[in-house]
């Protein structure tokens, strides 16, 4: 066949010509130049009030104090331990999360027996607070590593459980239908129709379970822990030292942020399709 | 090399489990290989049915397909399906889609890569293979679909109104494209459409059906010269098309006055 229709669709139509730095501007800068300044501003406002003498340092601690304290922290080496503990009990629970979460989801919601059998239980753990469950682990597993992966695992795979069936759920019949018509049995559906399809819904689960994985970590390190960024910040809330506390905060929510934005690259990467409105 | 088609009946069940509504009604007809055949007929006929069950995704409620002497029970690769809505895989670039079928049948990555960069070229997109559908245009993707469907190498062609999502332009230069192609191997071709012109333009039969229930009302041969893509003009004013055309209309009508609502 001739190529008549190609060129039409593929070349948009010239731009007018506007300097680069306009373009910019349009498309990044202005938005940019409005976030940063807010936390310039924030951070400013915080360090002045704390010099003026109207912020407590004990109490609020200051920017400046922050930045000394993780300064110190970093360079005799004392964080480490903790940063290594916490990360260590987040990336195996909330990988096991994944591991269980993501299969038990799309059996879930590819089958009708699977899902009523399984509900009820998904639906009373989403409904209590899993927090609540940590005295009964500790009393299964121990006081070690195995009790706090589980309660990140247990705060964290319910949402990778019920985002994978949404997925599943909104899946194009046709497009089942479309490789059932070329051969495809229900294994090769799964694998290469269902799960790609999914895989969006799967990554805005990984990224609300990012937060949660979070939350449990510091709640499993306050009890029963000697090292952790959880043990961290409450031993040194203790002592009133609020600049450590903000340190492991800080570490905490950069933790978070930097997987969120990771997780959103590998959105884009993986659903190309999705985004062609956005750009 | 046939499709026999002997007393196929099918129902569908409304939700409520008790109503019910008759698609297709004790259905026979014989398709012999190498003709291009399309089922006409107004929307709810059951024509689309019928190419579903001949595709093997629909089991019949009674009746029974044979192709070339063996019992349809399911999808095989000696047919192969173009739909309307094209359904193609929007995570896998024009190339990825038309390799899905045959990864699905275990074909080696050498073979498959062969196989892929022919029928790009076929239907005319072998600079498009890294291009992703939602980066194409609908005939451009239409003719992913087309390749998808050659690659599988079927002996039988099944097209589910598959120009009714283009627009009117690119629709005839789509016919245009399928009749020169189609004139390179002649295989056999099933092809739904809701449009006399095209039915007639393409066909070597036409197969009319009627609505509740949905039945073959006339089975027409179309005896206009091939090929038809050389010159399409010639042939679609010739006194010949007209009175096909015109016939077709006089049938239709009929049946769309006995209906009791559109």
């Amino acid at each position: 066949m001739s190529e008549r229709a190609a060129p039409a669709a593929i070349n948009t139509a010239p731009k007018p010509p506007r300097s680069a730095l306009a373009r910019w501007w349009d498309r990044r800068g202005f938005v940019n130049c409005l976030r940063w300044g807010a936390i310039i501003a924030f951070i400013g406002a915080w360090e002045g009030s704390s010099l003026a003498g109207w912020l407590d340092p004990l109490f609020a601690s200051s920017p400046s104090l922050i930045v000394e304290k993780l300064w110190d922290m970093v360079a005799d080496g004392s964080i480490w331990p903790h940063v290594l503990a916490s990360a260590n009990i987040a990336a195996l629970g909330f990988g096991l999360s994944i591991l269980v979460g993501v299969p038990m989801g799309l059996a879930m919601g590819r089958s009708v027996a699977i899902r009523s059998a399984l509900e009820p239980f998904t639906t009373a753990l989403n409904a209590s607070p899993q927090v609540a469950f940590l005295p009964l682990l500790i009393i299964w597993l121990g006081i070690g590593v195995a009790s706090k992966v589980a309660l990140v695992f247990l705060g964290s795979f319910l949402i990778m459980v019920i985002n994978t069936e949404a997925g599943v759920a909104q899946v194009d019949r046709r497009l089942i239908e479309t490789a059932r018509s070329f051969m495809a049995n229900e294994r090769q559906i799964m694998l290469k129709v269902i799960l790609p399809s999914s895989m969006p819904y799967i990554i805005a689960g990984m990224r609300l379970g990012v937060g949660r994985t979070l939350v449990m970590v510091v709640v499993a390190e306050i009890y029963a822990a000697t090292k952790g960024l959880g043990y961290l910040i409450f031993q040194a809330g203790g002592l009133y030292d609020t600049a450590q506390v903000f340190v492991g905060v800080v570490i905490l929510a950069s933790a978070g942020i930097a997987l969120n934005s990771f997780l959103r690259w590998l959105e884009k990467r993986l659903a190309p399709w999705q985004h062609v409105q956005a750009e | 090399m046939t499709i026999e088609v002997q007393n196929i009946s099918h129902g569908y069940l409304a939700r409520d489990g008790v109503s019910h509504f008759q698609a297709l009604a004790d259905v026979s007809l014989t398709i012999e290989s190498g003709t291009f055949v399309s089922f006409l007929g107004p929307s709810g006929c059951g024509k689309t049915t019928l190419l579903r069950i001949i595709n093997g995704l629909i089991t019949p409620t009674s009746g029974e397909i044979h192709i070339d002497g063996q019992r349809v029970d399911g999808p095989k690769s000696d047919r192969a399906m173009v739909f309307q809505e094209f359904n193609l895989l929007p995570w896998r670039t024009a190339r990825g889609n038309v390799e899905f079928p045959l990864e699905v049948q275990g074909v080696s990555k050498a073979e498959r890569d062969r196989v892929v960069n022919r029928v790009l070229a076929q239907v005319g997109l072998d600079k498009f293979g890294e291009f992703f559908p939602h980066q194409l245009s609908g005939g451009m993707k239409q003719r992913v679909g087309l390749a998808r469907a050659l690659g599988v190498g079927p002996d039988y062609l099944l097209m589910d109104e598959p120009f009714g999502a283009l627009d009117p332009q690119i629709r005839e230069m789509m016919q245009l494209e399928l009749m020169k192609l189609w004139d390179s191997d002649r295989k056999s071709v099933v092809f739904v459409t809701h449009s006399v012109d095209e039915a007639v333009f393409l066909s070597d039969r036409v197969i009319m059906f009627g609505t509740s229930p949905g039945r073959i009302v006339a089975d027409l041969t179309i005896d206009l010269p091939r090929p038809r893509w050389v010159d399409d003009e010639a042939i679609k004013t010739s006194a010949k098309f007209i009175q096909y055309r015109n016939d077709i209309w006089r049938l239709l009508k009929r049946q769309l006055n006995s209906m009791p609502a559109i």
